[in-house]
């Protein structure tokens, strides 16, 4: 479903780090011929190759932890928003109610604090109904020339 | 061998098609230098995540060939992206590291380890990757870089020289990326 809305937005570029939540999504990725899957080992990585696509005019998206936002920080807000390229970036929003670890409840803490003071537009998807807020947010990447993350909730992922 | 000596071995084996990408500071400055014709995009901070735009552009334009000219210290900085690299599939990407030791926009203090960047390349996945000191090797090297599909890795070591930070041009980030845009399309 979320990966039928990544192609009805025009993505078939997916660069990836895997979280438990998102080991799904990942494997239709991996197995879907008409995606380029791409493995990171670093999410900032992912921001440039999305922004690297769309100079190109391929359009991409980025999947990953909310941590995995945190530490991009920097890049989408060096490259992305300066030079004001749009991306996607999926992201499984670790450390709130529905979440069970110690470890993961700062990630729940900051990760919006983070995206407002970055000024970068954000959405929260609690369950399966609102996945096609995907292809909304993607279109609002666009119309911006800035990233959209979208932050989804477990249940959303199941 | 001096940084502009590179930038212009480089210019003159690419083709009329090919893209760049040019990291900051002295390799934006040796490249700027050699004055290339082709579409040349240009780093801006942070450092790190330059090899991975370059991927994206390459995956983006598979039937055009993608130059990634990266500074050492650059490139030091999100070294994990060459396992990225390594495996993705862009036989049309090959870098090129202007390898000084050292940091020469914010003073010349020396980098890091002691580090082969073609030995970590060729340890996470790369089939070519090598390294060249002095105009005749690193002229010989190109050249099998190019004669060969990537992803590929040329480190070439060059001397340390300064590179006082350039003042800022007439176009922001976002003009000159609008430009880049155009020019390709």
């Amino acid at each position: 479903m979320i990966l039928e809305q990544l192609k009805k937005a025009g993505i078939d570029l997916v660069a990836s780090l895997p979280d438990q939540w998102l080991g799904e999504l990942i494997k239709q990725c991996e197995a879907d011929p008409a995606i380029t899957h791409i493995r990171l080992a670093r999410e900032d990585d992912g921001v440039g190759i999305c922004a690297g696509a769309w100079l190109g005019g391929r359009k991409a998206a980025l999947v990953c932890q909310n941590s995995g936002v945190l530490l991009a920080v920097n890049a989408l807000g060096g490259i992305a928003f300066h030079h004001q390229i749009p991306l996607l970036v999926i992201a499984a929003h670790r450390g709130h109610f529905d979440d069970n670890q110690y470890y993961q409840m700062y990630k729940g803490r900051i990760c919006e604090p983070v995206l407002k003071a970055m000024g970068l537009p954000h959405w929260v998807i609690d369950g399966p109904d609102e996945l096609p807020m995907i292809g909304d947010a993607a279109r609002q990447a666009y119309l911006n020339r800035l990233p959209v993350v979208v932050l989804l909730r477990k249940k959303a992922l199941q | 061998m001096k940084r502009l000596a590179l930038a212009k071995l480089v210019k003159q084996r690419l083709r009329k098609d090919d893209l760049v990408v040019c990291g900051l500071g002295a390799t934006e400055a040796a490249f700027k230098e050699a004055a290339p014709a082709n579409p040349t995009y240009y780093a801006s901070d942070p450092m790190g995540i330059w090899a991975s735009l370059a991927l994206g552009l390459a995956l983006a334009r598979p039937k055009q060939r993608v130059t990634l000219l990266a500074g050492d210290g650059d490139l030091l900085m999100n070294l994990q992206v060459l396992a990225t690299v390594a495996t993705a599939p862009v036989p049309n990407y090959r870098i090129v590291v202007f390898h000084n030791g050292s940091y020469s926009s914010t003073g010349g203090q020396p980098l890091a380890g002691k580090l082969s960047f073609s030995g970590v390349a060729k340890s996470v996945g790369f089939e070519w990757a090598h390294e060249a000191r002095g105009e005749d090797e690193t002229a010989k090297r190109l050249d099998e870089l190019y004669a060969r599909p990537g992803p590929a890795l040329l480190d070439v070591w060059l001397e340390d020289e300064p590179c006082p930070t350039a003042p800022p041009g007439p176009l922001s980030q976002v003009e000159v990326r609008t430009l880049f845009m155009r020019d390709i399309s």
